[in-house]
């Protein structure tokens, strides 16, 4: 209750600085041009550690990606690129051969060879380190480095994905020499790696400052220093950003943007999400085993008002269960369809008898998680359901998510880890997956079918396949695929990843200078 | 020195008991608030990781074991090791202690300095303008919750005006406006009670009796007034001082100021129990170290209060 009010108290505090820094109120047009050779950069919290085996939270992944590189490399156009490895092939079914590139330094001048790369690799999954990535790469069967510049990775079954894994978290290479000689905790508190920017000092809660890497194989970042700050309220961050005192902000809402755009010097810039915002449904507790009330449910919702009203256009009503940009998007799916009268009629022929059906809710653990519950109950009040929002602390989530102990629905903003459906959809909904409340059998067959299929022909039909029984079951409904937003000052050139890495290698970060 | 004991000892046990009862409660409601794995994990963990994860944080021990670890550990200054930082939970905090210190310092300082006096000639010009317009603003001050005061600075006197950065720790233009946000509540209850304390003395019959036999006013004011009425400018001071304690996490929060108020709040969302208990382990004892100090202080200023 005490939230709500404060929420709606920032919001008018908000508008109020709106108000006060209507346009031309403010310093007159900043030159779009710069002399900085500093990029601050706030973000909504702290770091929390630099071993990036040991951290997936997106605050962390926004250094972790620039102090490491990966073998591979996902860019913001979403599609793979070269990083540490130069080239890879597979060789027959489940032999990976990558050519490690020549002539990488680690940050300390020890040069980095394919030994590095194994034994990284190796380490997410040693039980003695005990990482928090150890289920990254549970399809590799061992790992072979012949010689300084050649990598083989043998994986148990065909592994299509393997790539991809490596381009994501867990995937990023430490230094087998550092760590072994300094020891995790060391390694953890001055990391060293091979990326775009090194380390120089972090005060907790306060600064990150990190410097550009001059000799960085693919080119020295266009700033000399890159300093990341946590301004955790969304006011202040905001503020900050207009006042010119940082150069980029992450986590800006929908309703902040005509701020950021109606100020002179700043822009927006958003990259739509790798991933969806759904509704996961707990298909075994009654009526939610039905398929036709899930339908009915699906059907109730007018997502365009919900993309229109509570995200300001910043968002696209999703086809299915397979986020936009991923392999295997079927571009010619039109949108989930909204049509109350249907809804009404397969509530009846379902026979839904007024049972009641909770969502539960946090505040703001996905962006507008509350408001979007509540126009949805209203939307299925409307068509005759039951309908109830239920509001949860963040830790009462992460509980019931994972004793799988979820009433009715409730939000989820599953990721694509790999731009695959089966880093998204089969990851999270596959038997013993941490979504795991409905089954079935054609359904399970194909999805374990495409996951060890290199042939992608097939496993395109397979997820089509599995589109079409997804949408005749709903274990999750999908409502939304947002953007993600940034703040930025008009003379920054960047272009945000859909993934929330944050990308300031030299081909993706330009400051515009005089 | 039996009396200084007798006067002492009392106070320091009801010291003790206070923080073992603290650090005793912070403990279970921590426990009670929820697991710290699933957060720690990537949500697609196996269940068997997290089993490994909370033998490894030694979070499947029973409840007794982990407190009899933790209280035997706590006395020895060893609150464990945090469970987001990976160091010891001690070292993160006291990285924090500093801002804090400087923050709340800053606000108390600045509250006391600014309230006595207004509170001061608030009563002794009873009525005027200048009365009404201090205790109203002291109204808004009581009245208005820290985060909007702060969210206000910052778009007015941050935004607008240019003279104070937005937020973070750096020179003392970064202070101010922390300060001042922190500081506004203490500053107008510090006023308040100021103000009543110094009229109910002004119509004390030696007050009369003072000038009467002609004693300058302000001297009336200052060395009569002021003395008698400072047993409960005191408390309040004092009291004061532990709701800026708490203050201080919104504070903190809103001006990005890397305190300890803001690591309690984070390391609660994080469910990192290591070191919510440190950080309020050691607020406790701050708290408890003032009133202790303010307990002595009456004895100073009040010969009734003195063993």
């Amino acid at each position: 209750m005490i939230q709500v009010t404060r929420r709606e108290l920032l919001k008018g505090a908000a508008a109020l600085g709106a108000a006060a820094t209507a346009p031309g109120a403010l310093t007159p047009a900043r030159a779009q041009t710069t002399q900085k050779r500093e990029l601050v950069v706030a973000q909504g919290g702290d770091i929390s550690k630099f071993d990036p085996h040991f951290s997936t939270s997106s605050n962390d992944i926004r250094v972790s990606f620039n102090l490491f590189d990966n073998l591979v490399s996902r860019h913001p156009d979403g599609k793979l690129h070269p990083g540490l490895a130069t080239e890879w092939k597979l060789h027959g079914q489940t032999q990976w051969t990558f050519r490690v590139r020549p002539g990488v330094k680690w940050h300390n001048g020890d040069p980095f060879t394919a030994a590095d790369a194994k034994w990284s690799l190796e380490r997410t999954w040693d039980p003695k380190v005990g990482t928090r990535v150890s289920t990254v790469f549970t399809t590799i069967d061992r790992i072979e480095a012949p010689d300084p510049a050649t990598l083989v990775v043998h994986t148990k079954k065909p592994d299509p994905l393997l790539p991809a894994r490596l381009a994501f978290y867990g995937g990023q290479i430490v230094p087998q020499k550092y760590v072994e000689k300094a020891g995790n905790d060391e390694f953890n508190a001055k990391p060293i790696g091979t990326g775009p920017v090194r380390f120089v000092s972090w005060t907790k809660d306060d600064r990150l400052v990190l410097e550009a890497n001059p000799d960085y194989w693919g080119g020295r970042i266009d700033v000399d220093r890159i300093v990341l700050r946590s301004i955790p309220e969304t006011a202040p961050r905001i503020a900050s950003l207009l006042k010119g005192e940082v150069d980029v902000i992450t986590q800006l809402p929908p309703d902040q943007e005509e701020r950021v755009m109606g100020n002179a010097s700043t822009k927006v810039e958003g990259a739509l999400y790798a991933g969806l915002y759904v509704l996961a449904v707990n298909g075994k507790r009654p009526p939610l085993d039905n398929p036709l009330v899930k339908q009915a449910l699906s059907l109730a919702i007018d997502r365009q008002a919900i993309v229109k009203e509570l995200w300001r256009g910043r968002g696209i009503v999703p086809n299915g269960p397979i986020a936009k940009g991923d392999n295997h998007f079927d571009a010619k799916l039109g949108p989930l369809v909204y049509n109350p009268g249907e809804a009404r009629e397969r509530l009846r022929k379902g026979g839904y008898r007024g049972e009641e059906i909770v969502i539960e809710t946090t505040v703001g653990y996905t962006a507008n998680d509350k408001p979007m519950s509540e126009a949805i109950q209203g939307m299925w009040r409307d068509v005759g359901i039951n309908a109830k929002v239920e509001v949860l602390e963040y830790s009462v989530r992460a509980q019931k998510n994972r004793d799988k102990s979820f009433k009715g629905l409730w939000w989820s903003d599953p990721t694509s880890t790999l731009g695959d459906p089966d880093g998204m959809m089969w990851r999270l909904l596959s038997p013993g997956g941490p979504q795991d409340y409905w089954r079935h059998p054609r359904f399970d067959e194909l999805g374990e079918a495409a996951r060890f299929s290199v042939d992608e022909k097939f496993r395109a039909e397979a997820y089509r396949e599995m589109t079409k029984i997804f949408l005749e079951h709903f274990p999750w409904v999908p409502v939304i695929q947002p953007y993600e937003d940034y703040g930025l000052q008009k003379y920054v050139e960047w272009t945000p990843n859909p993934n929330q890495q944050f990308e300031v290698r030299r081909f993706n970060l330009k400051l515009r200078r005089a | 020195m039996r009396g200084v004991f007798r006067f002492l000892a009392p106070r320091l046990l009801r010291a003790l008991i206070a923080v073992w009862l603290v650090s005793t409660v912070v403990f279970v409601v921590m426990r009670l608030s929820g697991d710290p794995v699933p957060l720690l994990l990537p949500p697609d963990a196996p269940r068997s990781e997290i089993f490994r994860v909370r033998r490894e944080l030694g979070l499947d021990r029973p409840l007794p074991a982990q407190y009899g670890v933790f209280l035997a550990n706590a006395l020895r200054g060893d609150f464990g090791r945090s469970i987001h930082f990976r160091e010891p939970a001690f070292a993160v905090v006291r990285g924090y202690l500093g801002a804090t210190v400087e923050l709340g310092l800053t606000a108390f300082l600045l509250a006391a300095i600014v309230a006595v006096p207004v509170g001061l000639l608030s009563a002794v010009k009873r009525n005027s303008p200048i009365d009404h317009v201090a205790m109203g603003l002291a109204l808004v001050g009581q009245s208005a919750p820290t985060f909007f005061l702060g969210i206000l600075g910052i778009l007015l006197l941050a935004l607008k005006a240019d003279l104070f950065p937005t937020g973070g720790r750096g020179d003392w233009t970064h202070l101010a406006l922390p300060a001042l946000t922190l500081g506004a509540f203490a500053m107008a209850s510090i006023a308040r009670v100021t103000r009543s304390a110094v009229l109910e003395v002004l119509r004390a019959d030696y007050i009369r009796t003072a000038r009467a036999k002609g004693v300058a006013e302000w001297l009336v004011v200052v060395k009569h007034t002021l003395k008698n009425a400072a047993l409960p400018i005191v408390t309040i001071t004092g009291l004061q001082f532990g709701t800026l304690l708490g203050g201080a996490v919104v504070t903190e929060t809103v001006f990005a100021w890397p305190g300890i108020g803001r690591l309690a709040i984070q390391s609660i969302y994080n469910r990192d129990y290591p070191v919510v208990q440190c950080a309020v382990f050691l607020s406790a004892i701050v708290f408890i170290m003032i009133n202790f100090a303010i307990d002595l202080l009456y004895g100073v200023l009040d010969p009734r209060a003195r063993p």
